[in-house]
């Protein structure tokens, strides 16, 4: 191959962590190569994907499932990427696309509570971040600014703020302002801060309410990876979709030199570049550390205590399901817009789970017909009891907390994908930590409930938690490098110009979504990267190393 | 905006230094009285000067915006009362002469740029008006913009005198005493400071409007201006007073939304003006002599249904050339989650119906492809109206693809656009008329020619 690939930056992973990191270093001057494993993808290819779909209510089904780049597929039936090694299932979903697994999401951007990131000096268990929310306060803000967060100020004091959100609120649909109404003041109900748009901003509409946040937002009123791509590109970032990264390459002083990729033909390719940024997801990223072995690594890079992949987190849920004795008829509006945030922090946190309670706003009828036509109901009686469903169903869930532990882990698996590539293994376990959270749980479920005039309650089984999709801690930053895999600012313990952004450096889950958490720390790494780096001219920079700081 | 900020600022400034109205350090301003101040705000938003004189996210009226002419661009000056960057050294006299004949106080002519021959029509007193609102309570801002520079024989300013005597009428407005007062008012408005023959009439080939064909319709750029005249087919004719002033007020009615310089001519302007003043200017284009178009069928917002050709496409993959997409293929993707799937538009009016609108019924499409470009982007009074555009995301052929299709669909399907036009539009219009410049050129060195032949000519006889 005749091209130089070869720049100062090379970033694996084009998700919105990756893309918006590689932005702000070519804003910075730099060069930047971004290595994306799966192809690129339009909005509204998407879209017509959804449209034209005959399993609509798959929200994975629009999205083009790449060969060279398998992700995880459980309907109609699944594939087996990712490998299940118990005790309990963990289905993760992610796409490995241009922008990543943002395209497809409900736009959740909280920040983490003040005492998420304290939790061993505050309740004795979990960890202590390396770092404090007021360090992180303006990196949250500068994601927040980018993203375009819409949210209240006055209804989160739960994670304070030194400057206001960026939008105002969006819209709050009927559904939520009948919960809010007939939930206080028991329960304060308040608007979720989300990435989407209350008005116009960043050349994009404000939210129209079409309720098709997942599968893809058909009017693009929501923050995504692909925007953060286009961003990153029209600052001059060189973006190499199809670029499967199966190895790191590392000197004899352990500086990674290389990031090697095949391309769907399995033609290998090697790109040089002065510092490294794994961004390419919870599972996705650990498994290229582990996939690149060297004599001096022989566990991986960035793993030579054996923590890679480990203290796996997501937020597990459960929930109740019940019909309220007034119209509601969830679906209009945003899917996911307003939630109770006053059991995320207490005094129990050292007994059992903090959680979040989520209310969804996903239009029933689908759902309701499907049961409906599994229960054999047509005719007459169809149309009287899914116009009953849709106007009346309401569901509760919670978010709960996992707490960091080594044994819930990323491996690699005997199996491998079409490129001879090993597929990722999981090792995950719901504890009684956990499990303690969704017990006390119920009984604020049968109050709300109870509050909204409920009937014909549905609570989801003890033993069955959802998943969210928020795959956390596999490359945990903490200041032990027997414990954790990255310093404070993201950096290998093992390698000084290896870097890691994504949700895997979070060291403990809260009960937020995390990837606004992501991008704020993100951000946080570059600007170190930048304040290092500044000064050292260009040429010296690879002699004198990335790492002379600190 | 900042006009009412500045006239306080002014006026807080005044009542701290215990200056008296007169005399405010204007040499030769007539005491400017608040009111009088305040009717040439008025005024000088019903004549958009900001429109030209601000450039975008500049100081208010600090110039610096080019606008571009088939000659060139020309780069509109600083009018606030800057004593060394701006107007802060006109007399009344220089300001009228500047806005009503086209003279600079220099003694040398603006180009025609400048709408003096429309702001001709304006009164005395309106003019005077404008000057204290100007020279009192506009910021003064000390930065001159880059001098406009035009390719010869353009540069010669000059050359303008002999475009003024070919083509201003500077008689101010006379009053019909045949017509109510209400007609007068509009005449007046529409003629003179609201300029809307500056787009809205064809041009000769020399840059004049033609004033046989009054509003029939003229181009801005890449845009079209619309036939106005109160043809019932062709113009605006059929459209009730009500109508026409909810659209200038608000930019958008069920069957017409502003968009590009008419959505900003609404914006700066219109929006802002009386109801009283826009009902007299639309009684007066309810008068304005019809002239219609050739080949106009029907009035230009009564084409088209509500209609849906997904069954077409449903389950069909995406052809692997994205250029290949058929209508309704990138109608769905890209229109139908705002317009909805049979173009009806929201229950709210908030995003219009495609049928029935004037969007689609002209023959003319370079406003549709317009408005899939580059979108819609405007904030009224109180309310944000935003349709994105499409510029980055589809190509000239999937823009002509659909802008064809929608044509069919829901509107006249004479009106054709193809993937040249597009990419045309793209750059900024109609490829900029340098034949003007050819045909100055060659007009001067004929001329020139003629010149030589006599003084040969003379020279031979006077030997001979």
């Amino acid at each position: 191959m005749a091209e130089n690939l070869s720049a100062d930056f090379v970033v694996i992973g084009s998700g919105i962590c990756g893309a918006l990191a590689a932005y702000k270093l070519a804003r910075a001057g730099a060069s930047v190569i971004m290595l994306e494993a799966g192809p690129r993808v339009t909005r509204a290819q998407l879209l017509a994907n959804f449209r034209n779909s005959p399993r609509r209510s798959d929200w994975m089904s629009p999205y083009p499932f790449s060969p060279w780049a398998p992700h995880p597929v459980y309907k109609p039936k699944d594939n087996g990427y990712l490998v299940q090694a118990g005790p309990y299932p963990y289905p993760a979903e992610y796409i490995r696309v241009v922008g990543g697994t943002t395209w497809h999401w409900a736009a959740h951007t909280w920040r983490y509570l003040p005492n998420d990131m304290r939790m061993q000096s505050l309740y004795g268990v979990g960890v202590d971040w390396p770092c404090t929310y007021d360090e992180l306060d303006p990196f949250y803000q500068e994601a927040e600014e980018i993203m375009g967060v819409a949210g209240s100020a006055e209804e989160h004091p739960e994670s304070p703020r030194s400057k206001p959100f960026p939008l105002e609120p969006v819209a709050e649909p009927w559904a939520m302002r009948r919960l809010r109404e007939r939930l206080q003041p028991e329960y304060p109900v308040v608007g979720n801060t989300v990435a989407r748009n209350s008005r116009t901003f960043g050349g994009r509409p404000a939210c129209c309410g079409s309720n098709n946040c997942q599968p893809i937002c058909p009017v693009d009123a929501q923050y995504h990876g692909g925007l953060a791509v286009d961003a990153a590109e029209a600052a001059g970032v060189r973006l190499i979709p199809n670029a499967v990264v199966y190895r790191l390459e590392h000197d004899e002083r352990d500086r990674i030199v290389a990031a090697h990729y095949f391309d769907p033909d399995k033609q290998s390719y090697r790109v040089t570049g002065k510092t490294f940024i794994v961004a390419a997801n919870g599972i996705e990223s650990p498994k290229l550390l582990l996939l690149s072995t060297s004599e001096r690594f022989p566990n991986g890079i960035a793993n030579s205590r054996d923590m890679v992949g480990r203290h796996l987190m997501d937020h597990p849920s459960t929930s109740l399901t019940f019909d309220a004795d007034e119209e509601v008829w969830l679906g209009r509006g945003p899917q996911s817009p307003s939630s109770i945030n006053t059991l995320r922090d207490g005094p129990f946190r050292a007994e059992f789970s903090a959680y979040r309670l989520d209310f969804t706003n996903i239009s029933r009828v689908d759902s309701t017909t499907q049961r409906l036509l599994l229960d054999g109901v047509y005719g007459p009686e169809f149309e009287k009891r899914l116009r009953y469903s849709a106007a009346r169903e309401m569901n509760v869930k919670t978010v709960l907390e996992v707490l960091p532990r080594p044994e819930n882990r990323i491996t690699l698996s005997d199996r491998k994908d079409a490129l001879g590539i090993p597929q990722p293994q999981v090792h995950y376990a719901i504890d009684a930590y956990t499990r303690g959270g969704a017990q006390d749980a119920k009984k604020h479920f049968t109050r709300i409930a109870e509050l909204m005039g409920g009937t014909n309650l549905r609570f989801t089984p003890d033993d069955a938690f959802a998943n969210n999709q928020h795959i956390c801690g596999t490359l945990s930053m903490g200041n032990d490098p027997n414990t954790s895999v990255c310093d404070r600012y993201g950096r290998a313990h093992d390698h000084e110009n290896l870097f890691f952004i994504g949700t895997g450096v979070l060291p403990t889950a809260g009960t937020c979504n995390s990837t606004l958490a992501a991008v704020a720390v993100g951000f946080w790494t570059v600007a170190h990267i930048l304040e290092e780096q500044a000064g050292v001219p260009s040429g010296k920079r690879a002699a004198t190393g990335a790492g002379a700081g600190t | 905006m900042g006009w009412i900020q500045a006239v306080k600022r002014f006026v807080g400034g005044l009542m701290v230094l215990g200056l008296a109205w007169g005399g405010a350090g204007v040499v030769g301003a007539a005491p400017a009285d608040p009111e009088l101040i305040q009717r040439g705000e008025y005024l000088a938003r019903v004549g958009d000067c900001v429109a030209c004189h601000t450039a975008p996210g500049g100081p208010v009226f600090a110039g610096g915006l080019e606008l571009p002419t088939p000659v060139g661009n020309i780069v509109a000056t600083n009018i606030t009362p800057s004593k060394t960057a701006g107007i802060g050294n006109y007399t009344l006299e220089q300001f009228d002469a500047a806005v009503r004949r086209g003279i600079r106080a220099d003694g040398k002519p603006l180009y025609p740029a400048m709408p003096y021959p429309s702001y001709a029509k304006v009164t005395d007193e309106d003019i005077e008006a404008m000057y204290a609102y100007f020279m009192n309570a506009v910021e003064p801002v000390e930065t001159r913009p880059p001098q406009t520079k035009l390719p010869f024989p353009f540069n010669i300013r000059y050359s303008m005198k002999l475009w003024n005597a070919l083509f201003l009428d500077e008689t101010p407005f006379q009053p019909d005493p045949s017509q109510g007062e209400e007609w007068n008012r509009g005449a007046y408005l529409v003629q003179g400071l609201t300029h809307c023959s500056t787009c809205h009439s064809p041009r000769n080939f020399l840059m004049a409007e033609d004033s046989s064909r009054d509003l029939a319709g003229g181009e801005v750029g890449p845009w079209h201006a619309p036939n106005i005249t109160s043809d019932p087919v062709s113009g605006v004719g059929s459209w009730s007073l009500e109508e026409i002033v909810a659209y200038m007020k608000q930019g958008s009615i069920p069957k017409s939304q502003a968009a590009g310089p008419m959505a900003e001519a609404i914006d700066h302007s219109f929006q802002y003006m009386t109801d009283a003043d826009l009902r007299a200017m639309a009684v007066y284009l309810k008068s304005v002599p019809p002239i219609a178009e050739d080949g106009v069928k029907k009035p230009v917002d009564s084409w088209g249904r509500a209609h849906a050709d997904f069954a077409s496409v449903r389950g069909k993959p995406w052809p692997e050339n994205p250029d290949e997409l058929n209508g309704p293929q990138l109608f769905d993707a890209y229109c139908a989650a705002c317009h909805q799937a049979s173009g009806q538009g929201t229950f709210d009016r908030q995003m219009p119906a495609l049928y029935q609108n004037t969007a689609t019924g002209r023959l003319q499409t370079n406003n549709l492809v317009m408005v899939i470009l580059e979108g819609i982007h405007r904030v009224s009074q109180g309310y944000e109206v935003r349709m994105p555009g499409f510029a980055h995301e589809l190509s000239d052929q999937q823009i002509a693809t659909l802008s064809n299709y929608l044509m069919q669909a829901y509107g006249n399907p004479d009106g054709q656009t193809s993937a040249e036009q597009v990419a045309n539009l793209r750059q900024g219009g109609p490829v900029s008329s340098s034949n003007l410049i050819l045909l100055a050129r060659a007009g001067m060195v004929v001329g020139l020619l003629v010149v030589l032949a006599l003084v040969v000519w003379l020279v031979r006889r006077r030997r001979s």
